[in-house]
């Protein structure tokens, strides 16, 4: 190894090259400060490489040979023989996807002059970083850096992984056959996107979840919609279990679990996923020398503007507390290169939209109804069901609601929910709306265009003001005390 | 329930103006907590929780004047939010997760308005939050900034907070004293749009706050007290050598050595000598009330405002110790943080405008006090010294006087003494006591 004795000045280093740490990178290219971005395996990170796009593709993928068996009711006529499913072909496509994305990221750096370094990045100080790059070590000097390194799964050492039988997600999207059964650890988004998505392709799926229901970070009855799917897809779901052992032998792994119900119980699959959390990459990377401080889950903390404890050290993305999102990287990556270059940004929105591409799908912003009360509002809410809007019907995707929550005094919206086909497309009103402040009679009153899924805002807004066309209103209009 | 009222505050306070309301409805507080900031006569106070609770109802809006005694919030006392939380259906997380959906608190109670806007506001470097929105369903738009961004520029007083990297609350220092602030039409209630008229732009705005009390009384001291004022100028070349050799010992002990001290030192000297420069006139009585007690204010610039906070006993005091008293008093003041205690009971008033230029000016005698000085621009002049012309540094010195207790010779005098003292700081120490 060559220690590098000069080091290389710049304006700021972006350590990590994921959805938070390149748009960082581009941002302040477009604003004229010299940047080196870090990465030490591929531009664009767990999102692109490993997690949003391989899983979206997967699950798209599934929904597609899924529907197959129900076009027959549509009057579509298949040929006898059963499609099948040739997970090989699969990753091919998902691998060309994932490229090209990977050129794009690759090529806006460079248009916004973006240097890009393959290694692993370490602080040397408070103001240097060393890169190893296969061998090589180069030292760079920065003004200010951002710290975007993301995070891993998180994988108890009794659990350990062996890409082979017990796997992570990544390892999970890197299959090259669909296995004939499948041990899910962990009920949360991944686990359950995942997990249907397999379902979809022909697994026997179970479920173990800790929690006493799946998909425990969402709002109760929203979630018990994608139970209902799971259920219709075969996928078996055992709640309040834990695992306390995995054994590998022939060829399985068998899983024993403890449930207070039910007591000890042994689950055997071909193949084992764990997904109970992700970890921040903080460990290695030297935070000390660098003087930043993290809390006691190794996650950096940061202000509005993306400021650690040292102020010329930025800290965005998976690395910092909050809900683990590639949107609300990108967006404090944004903040803090504007910010570094003197623009007075902030991260002050607290509307953070997510999405669950389950079956259906779960999306959301603002507060849910208990959220709301909690904080002292009197909310009235209303639902709007899929199965009276015409388009879901015309597209068979009779399943889900819409949910709106607002304000009783003011009719400001304070939260907007939406569990069904293409939820995930719709909230993008939902978090438009809130973001302009809107009262529930701005989206009762907006022409929404016919016939489409966007129509359940508008009804579902009608619905809190009382007057939705296409619902009995009576006493539907549930009104907190 | 419990109704929390506006208290007496300060010495027989009778109102008090909301600044600021820290809280928010069916926010949960804990006793000894900040409520409400309020500011009365020259003092911000903070009122704190009288008990743990929930709050019911703010029956007060900021910028608002209200008497005491009125009822300001309603506490719903021994309620806890936070316990109430613990009692509802409790989420259930896999402690392992790091992943949570629960976005940010999305707080409704903040202001209403776009994202555009926002950022126009952080641009502007306002705080949002303290905005009134004059749009649909009191959203905020571009114009209630506009609105906003020049009253704070033509009321001294207003706060200036920005949102700097890293959310740091700045508070940006007025520059302009009182003597020089433009009259500003006394008008309560909210700002006014601005109005075209054939003479141009005219805006009304509110006169409140500290502005409104400093108003207040300037035209008492002015309606009450007969002015007169007489100016000296003072050759500063001795008192700065000395400052300048004083300086280091001043550094060990990490102390800010100006010339304020050695000021309050000689007039301390003088007042001593012009016992009717130290005094004040009862007006129901017809008493004059000479002080045998040497309570020096020194009128500071904040970003509330003039404020003087007031060195009780300066003859007592050694010019480190007044330099450190004044460094002292200096920062609680531009933090806001001053108490009644701190700024009365003075006997006289020095007004330092000198760092920010002027060559004379007609101070208004802080009432009942008698007398002020204002001490103006240090600067080289050319001037005659022994027949030749020569370079020295020189400073004017403005000295109002209340004509009904103090003839204009004794003002002289006073002054001569003064000017004799600085000029000779040797003289300074021989006298000082
Ligand atoms: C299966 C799965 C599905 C997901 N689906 C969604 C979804 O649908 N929607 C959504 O919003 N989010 C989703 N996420 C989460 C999303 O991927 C992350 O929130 C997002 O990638 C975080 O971005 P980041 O920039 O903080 O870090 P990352 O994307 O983790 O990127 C960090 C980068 O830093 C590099 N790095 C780390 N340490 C060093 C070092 N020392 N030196 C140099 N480089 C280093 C890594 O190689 C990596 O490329 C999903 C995640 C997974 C695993």
């Amino acid at each position: 190894m060559v220690v590098g004795e000069v080091a290389v000045e710049t304006d700021v280093v972006v350590i990590g090259g994921g959805p938070g740490g390149y748009a960082a990178a581009i941002r302040l290219g477009q604003l004229g400060k010299s940047v080196v971005l870090i990465e030490k395996e591929v531009l664009g990170g767990v999102c692109l490489n490993r997690g949003c796009i391989p899983s979206k593709a997967l699950i798209h993928t599934a929904g597609e040979y899924h529907k197959l068996s129900s076009l027959n009711k549509l009057g579509i006529q298949l040929p006898t023989e059963k499609a099948t499913f040739h997970m090989p072909s699969w990753q091919t496509w998902k691998s060309s996807v994932v490229a090209q994305l990977n050129k794009g990221v690759d090529y806006l750096c460079q248009a916004n002059g973006v240097t890009v370094v393959k290694g692993t990045a370490t602080f040397l100080s408070s103001d240097r970083i060393g890169v190893e790059t296969g061998g090589d070590f180069e030292t760079y000097k920065f003004k200010q850096a951002i710290i975007a390194t993301g995070s891993r799964p998180f994988i108890p050492s009794f659990l350990k992984t062996d890409g082979e039988y017990i796997l992570d997600s990544t390892d999970m999207l890197a299959l090259d056959e669909v296995p004939e059964t499948l041990a899910i650890i962990g009920g949360g988004y991944i686990g359950m996107e995942l997990g249907m998505a397999f379902a979809k392709l022909g697994s026997q799926v179970t479920v173990i979840e800790a929690a006493e229901r799946i998909l425990p970070q969402t709002a109760a009855h929203l979630s018990q919609e994608v139970l209902k799917q799971a259920k219709q897809l075969g996928m078996t779901i055992k709640i309040a279990t834990k695992v306390e052992k995995t054994e590998v032998a022939n060829g399985r792994v068998t899983l024993i679990c403890t449930s207070e119900k039910n007591g000890s119980q042994s689950i055997t699959a071909h193949k084992t996923l764990v997904t109970i959390g992700r970890v921040p990459n903080t460990g290695e990377l030297g935070l000390a020398q660098a003087g930043v401080e993290m809390d006691e889950r190794g996650n950096i903390p940061v202000t509005a503007t993306g400021c650690t404890n040292k102020s010329h050290i930025y800290a965005i993305g998976d690395v910092t507390p909050g809900p683990a999102l590639a949107h609300r990287a990108t967006k404090q990556g944004i903040v803090a290169a504007e910010v570094i270059a003197g623009l007075p940004s902030s991260v002050d929105s607290p509307y953070v939209p997510y999405v669950i591409f389950t079956e259906p799908q779960i999306a959301g912003v603002g507060m849910t109804r208990e959220e709301a009360e909690l904080q002292g509002y009197k909310v009235k809410t209303a639902t709007f069901p899929y199965r009276a809007n015409g388009r879901a019907l015309a597209m068979d995707e009779g399943e889900g609601f819409a949910e709106v929550i607002v304000d009783q005094e003011s009719h400001l919206l304070l939260g907007m929910h939406v569990v069904g086909a293409d939820a995930s497309n719709l909230i993008g009103e939902g978090v438009l709306a809130l973001e302009l402040a809107a009262r529930v009679e701005d989206v009762a009153l907006t022409i929404h265009p016919h016939p489409t899924l966007s129509e359940v805002w508008l009804e579902a807004a009608e619905a809190v003001l009382g007057h939705a066309i296409h619902i009995v209103n009576k006493s539907k209009v549930a009104v907190s005390k | 329930m419990v109704e929390f009222k506006l208290p007496d505050v300060g010495e027989g306070m009778h109102e008090g103006e909301i600044v600021k309301v820290l809280v928010r409805r069916g926010e949960s507080v804990q006793q000894d907590q900040p409520l409400l900031e309020v500011q009365t006569d020259k003092v911000n106070a903070e009122l704190s929780a009288p008990v743990t609770g929930i709050i019911r109802e703010i029956l007060i809006a900021e910028g608002e004047t209200v008497e005491v005694g009125t009822t300001l919030l309603v506490i719903d006392a021994g309620t806890d939010a936070k316990k109430e939380e613990t009692k509802l259906p409790e989420k259930v997380v896999n402690p392992d997760k790091t992943v949570n959906f629960a976005p940010a608190r999305a707080d409704h109670r903040r202001s209403l308005a776009t994202p555009y806007i926002r950022q126009l506001a952080r641009e502007m470097k306002l705080d949002i939050e303290l905005i009134t929105g004059t749009g649909a369903a009191g959203r905020v738009t571009e114009e209630d900034l506009r609105q906003f961004s020049n009253r704070l520029q033509k009321s001294a007083p207003a706060k200036f907070p920005t949102t700097a990297p890293g959310n740091e609350r700045l508070l940006e220092a007025s520059t302009v004293g009182v003597e020089t602030e433009p009259v500003v039409q006394p008008k309560t209630g909210s700002a006014t749009r601005v109005a075209t008229s054939s003479l141009g732009d005219i805006e009304r705005l509110p006169l409140k706050g500290i502005r409104k009390k400093i108003a207040e009384h300037m035209v008492k001291s002015v309606t009450i007290i007969p002015h007169v004022t007489s100016v000296d100028e003072l050759e500063m070349d001795q008192l700065r050598a000395l400052r300048e050799k004083l300086k280091p010992h001043a550094d060990k002990r990490n102390i800010k050595l100006t010339f304020l001290p050695f000021f309050i030192k000689a007039l301390v000297i003088a007042l001593k000598e012009f016992p009717t420069l130290n005094a004040s006139i009862d007006d129901r009585t017809n008493e004059i009330l000479l002080k045998r007690f040497y309570h020096i204010g020194i009128a500071t610039d904040t970003p509330e405002g003039l404020i003087v906070p007031v060195i009780k006993d300066a003859d007592h005091k050694s010019i480190f110790q007044l330099a450190e008293e004044i460094d002292q008093l200096a920062r609680l003041a531009r933090e806001a943080k001053l108490t009644m205690e701190h700024i009365t009971g003075g006997t006289f008033t020095i007004s330092n405008v000198g760092p920010i230029g002027g060559l004379q000016a007609t101070p208004i005698i802080n009432h009942p006090e008698v007398a002020i000085i204002s001490l103006h621009k240090m600067e080289k002049r050319w001037v005659v010294c022994e027949d030749e012309g020569v370079i020295r540094w020189m400073m004017n010195l403005s000295l109002s006087f209340d004509h009904r207790l103090i003839d204009g010779v004794t003002a002289v005098r006073f002054t001569n003494r003064i000017k004799e003292l600085l000029e000779d700081p040797n003289l300074l120490f021989a006298e000082m006591v």
